[in-house]
């Protein structure tokens, strides 16, 4: 069964010419000028060879409905972002597919405040797009196409603002970025060398959209900047996705240490400057995570899984650092969105003010073995599947606020639907292997999947 | 309103309501598909619509897989002339032509430059309305490469092609009025390579059309009040795609439309004697300047697809029709307004003659052109009252080859419903003016009878 498109608050994605097409981009562009209304609306896209074939199809779209289309080329996600009403733009849309395999690409879609859509305002625009009833504009009030050149200087001069840029630059950090030859290709190297003054190696750095790795920043695919961290001798390697949301590290050791350390690394550095508002970060952060707020005295809020679930309870909450632990880091005061580049220079200032080695770091936190896995599972059998693990744990009042999470004290479960995939992920962590292993194992027999 | 004209080789339609960036796309990829891929010239003209449509275009051939070659702003006789000199496979002309603001349209263009083959259209058709376009994955995309050379080549093989050290000898004075088009960017080249002093009028590209882009008397009229004050030899007043045009001699003279073609033609036949192409609502001056040079005269339906297709089949000196447009497959394969006006002067310079001389010498007849309004689809039920009518009449030929049209001795008259607008256009030639004008007027009322 194709089931390749999908439609929900990340968007709409699907395969290159299977289910997702020019067509259904300009129609979903269509609607989302219906909804921004008339006015300027940012278009940015990752490195992706079918990139450009989506952009034309998005300004068509746009200008169709009298938006005036504002192309920023390509740019990492956060960076379209913080220029939305940074420029005051209606809305943006990314072209990216973010952590998906390069056969896909989606649309993301952000409002004014440039934050991702939230669920009910993504409803509206699904509304709008099934609706087919777009107000075409007359030819004399079609809009023109503006350029938005050099987008990613306000970025870098944000990140280089928040952080103390020139203790950093004394420290000349050496450092090998892995860009997964998407948009980190183009711009990790400037902020790291110009802004943050590190000698920078970047491993795929052509920006072709041709991943020669795995695109998610996790252990399995990032043997290669293990690799090249040792041969250089350098300081940390900083892994991104392609469109630079999300990032991981590799030890000076070599040893990809796993993405939940740069959430818990970048907590302590903005909390160590005193905030005392809470963290907030996903359902299923690790305790690792969570220990490192509790330890500089923070409160923690867990929200559902999403960014835009955890932007908008760090705006609630008035919080100064939360993310999710895929690695991906929110500041507010860079922009509330997950963001590689801001988190590269605060872990950069951590091992700065604190003098010590990324493994020292990772060491001086408590250890908790994270166990994350997903399992094949159509929209029709993932809810009877998650019913059933509900229903096994029933004793312990499993949490509901985002699938089925269980929390046994020293350790816990997380089972639930992908946004982004036909599948159910399931987290366990506990303080053992073996421990966090046994719960992974209970979790899928629980829900019916033969090992 | 039907505002969406369809056929094998253009779709037709009205921006803000029919000719949407989805229909575009999709007779775009339907194009694609046909072709198989392939390397495709994209043009388009200055209106407002037309950057939408451009993108519309290109994410349609790019979903498709093909190598796009971008021309930017660029006359449809300029692209069509660089289709086999850059071996593609086709080319995507985007331009309103002579149809008031509001309108615009997609034409294909074959692999030899002429429009796309009728028989090759229906193919298009097919496909369109099929809907199974070409989708190739993510690594087989189509590319995009601008391409700004077309224009030097074409103007440096016009140059070769026509007399221009005679043409340049006369210093001619001409004004060239591309009411706002395509043209405006390559006036000056063409005055360039004839060597004439330029005054350019409506050649700011400014999206809106500053006349009724229709060349014709009616829209020549201000060229003709300042020919005489600024001592012009010629004026050539263009449709807004360069394919078409009107006179207006040095006299301020602005003779019909229908004129262009058969005294390009006097020139033509005069460099080498050959089939004739016109079509069959064409002034019979054409047939009398063959006949008199001992050339065929060959008709065909009404559209630069007919005529081109009638000319490579009969290996046609010169085709043209009575709208204003001409073209010499010994140069290139399309209707091209800038080759009529070098043609034009090299007949002056060549001849020593004035234009007002050379139109003088041509047999005149007296042509009435109307239009009545009918509803979609009643044009034909509209044409079988004149059907019954031109059956009574003694001594009349009947062709049904296009419409209907109807020959005496001293002239003929011919009906048709536009394949364009939501009109039935009537034309009725004659040698004595008054009969001309009553046997339009008696069409008309036959007409309005039927709708």
């Amino acid at each position: 069964m194709n089931q390749t498109l999908k439609v929900g608050i990340s968007g709409v994605r699907g395969i290159v010419g299977e289910s997702f097409t020019p067509q259904l981009a300009a129609s979903f562009a269509q609607a989302f000028g219906t909804f921004a209304g008339r006015g300027p609306v940012l278009v940015g896209r990752d490195t992706r060879p079918s990139g450009p074939m989506f952009e034309q199809a998005v300004v068509a779209g746009l200008e169709s409905v009298g938006c005036r289309p504002v192309l920023a080329g390509v740019l990492p996600t956060p960076t379209l972002l913080m220029l939305t009403p940074h420029l005051g733009a209606r809305g943006a849309i990314a072209i990216t597919a973010s952590h998906n395999a390069a056969p896909w690409n989606a649309l993301k879609f952000a409002d004014r405040r440039g934050l991702f859509l939230s669920p009910a305002r993504a409803e509206e625009l699904f509304d709008l797009y099934h609706q087919r009833d777009f107000p075409l504009v007359p030819e004399p009030e079609l809009p023109r196409a503006d350029l938005c050149e050099r987008g990613f200087d306000e970025h870098a001069r944000r990140v280089a603002a928040f952080v103390d840029a020139p203790a950093i630059r004394r420290r000349r950090f050496r450092v090998v970025v892995d860009a997964v030859n998407g948009v980190g290709a183009l711009f990790s190297a400037p902020l790291l060398r110009d802004v943050l003054g590190a000698e920078v190696r970047v491993l795929h750095g052509e920006p072709s959209g041709r991943f020669e790795r795995g695109p998610e920043p996790v252990a399995e695919n990032l043997r290669a900047l293990g690799e090249a961290v040792v041969r250089d001798g350098a300081d940390v390697g900083f892994a991104q996705d392609p469109d630079g949301d999300r990032l991981a590290m590799v030890s000076e050791m070599g040893e990809a240490i796993g993405e939940f350390y740069t959430l818990a690394f970048a907590i302590q550095q903005v909390l160590a400057r005193g905030s005392r508002a809470p963290v907030v970060m996903t359902l299923s952060s690790s305790k690792t995570v969570e220990a490192a707020a509790r330890a500089a005295g923070a409160g923690v809020i867990r929200t559902r899984i999403g960014e835009i679930h955890v932007s908008e309870a760090m705006l609630r909450a008035g919080a100064a650092v939360g993310g999710e632990d895929n690695g991906g880091v929110i500041v507010p005061a860079i922009h509330p969105c997950r963001d590689s580049f801001g988190a590269m220079a605060v872990i950069l200032e951590r091992l700065c003010s604190t003098g010590r080695t990324v493994s020292q770091l990772r060491d001086a936190l408590p250890r908790y073995h994270l166990r994350r896995e997903k399992f094949p599972a159509g929209a029709s059998e993932a809810p009877e599947r998650l019913r059933r693990l509900r229903r096994a744990y029933a004793s312990l009042s499993p949490d509901l606020t985002d699938g089925v999470y269980v929390d046994f004290g020293t350790g816990w479960i997380h089972a639930r639907r992908s946004n982004t995939e036909p599948v159910i992920r399931v987290s366990a962590e506990d303080v053992t292997p073996e421990a966090a292993n046994a719960r992974m194992a209970d979790a899928r027999a629980h829900l019916g999947f033969e090992l | 309103m039907k505002t969406l004209r369809l056929s094998g080789f253009g779709m037709r339609g009205f921006v803000g309501e029919s000719l949407t960036p989805a229909a575009v796309m999709d007779y775009a990829s339907a194009f694609a598909t046909f072709l198989d891929g392939g390397r495709v010239l994209v043009g388009r003209d200055t209106r407002r619509s037309s950057p939408m449509i451009h993108a519309a275009a290109l994410a349609g051939l790019l979903g498709a897989g093909c190598e796009v070659v971008d021309l930017g702003v660029c006359p449809a006789p300029i692209v069509q002339f660089s289709v086999p000199r850059r071996s593609a496979a086709g080319a995507i002309v985007i331009t309103g032509g002579h149809h008031p603001m509001g309108w615009n349209a997609v034409l294909l263009i074959g692999p030899d430059g002429r429009p796309l083959d009728p028989q090759a259209g229906e193919a298009v058709l097919d496909v369109f309305h099929a809907g199974g376009f070409r989708r190739p994955p993510w690594d087989g995309l189509g590319s995009v490469r601008e391409d700004a050379s077309c224009g030097a080549e074409y103007f440096d093989a016009l140059g070769r092609f026509l007399d221009v050290e005679a043409i340049r000898r006369a210093a001619f004075t001409i004004l060239l009025d591309p009411v706002g088009g395509s043209g405006c960017a390559y006036l000056e080249p063409f005055a360039r390579t004839v060597g004439a002093r330029l005054v350019a009028v409506n050649a700011e590209p400014s999206g809106y059309l500053a006349r009724e882009p229709e060349p014709r008397p009616r829209s020549a009229r201000p060229l003709a009040s300042i020919v005489g004050p600024l001592k012009g030899d010629a004026g050539f007043v263009f449709s807004s795609d360069m394919g078409r045009l009107a006179l207006v001699t040095e006299r301020g003279e602005t003779p019909s439309e229908e004129y262009g073609f058969p005294l390009v033609a006097a020139h033509v036949l005069g460099r080498r004697i050959g089939p004739v192409v016109t079509n069959g609502c064409t002034t019979r001056t054409v047939d009398d300047v063959a006949a008199a040079r001992g050339a065929p005269v060959i008709k065909t339906p009404v559209g630069q697809a007919y005529v081109m297709a009638a000319l490579e089949d009969e290996s046609g000196a010169i085709g043209g029709e009575g709208s204003g447009s001409a073209a010499v497959p010994a140069f290139s394969r399309a209707f091209d307004g800038f080759l009529m006006a070098g043609l034009v002067l090299e007949a002056m310079a060549t001849a020593r003659a004035s234009l007002s001389d050379l139109l003088h010498a041509l047999p005149r007849y007296h042509i009435v052109k109307r239009s009545v309004p009918c509803a979609p689809g009643a044009g034909y039920r509209a044409l079988d009252a004149v059907r019954e009518h031109a059956a009574a009449l003694p001594g009349a030929r009947i062709d049904t080859t296009d419409g209907l049209r109807i020959d005496r001795d001293d002239g003929w008259t011919h009906v048709r419903a536009s394949r364009t607008e939501p009109i039935v256009r009537v034309i009725s030639e004659a040698k004595d003016p008054a009969a001309a004008a009553a046997r339009a007027d008696e069409l008309v009322r036959l007409l309005g009878q039927g709708t």
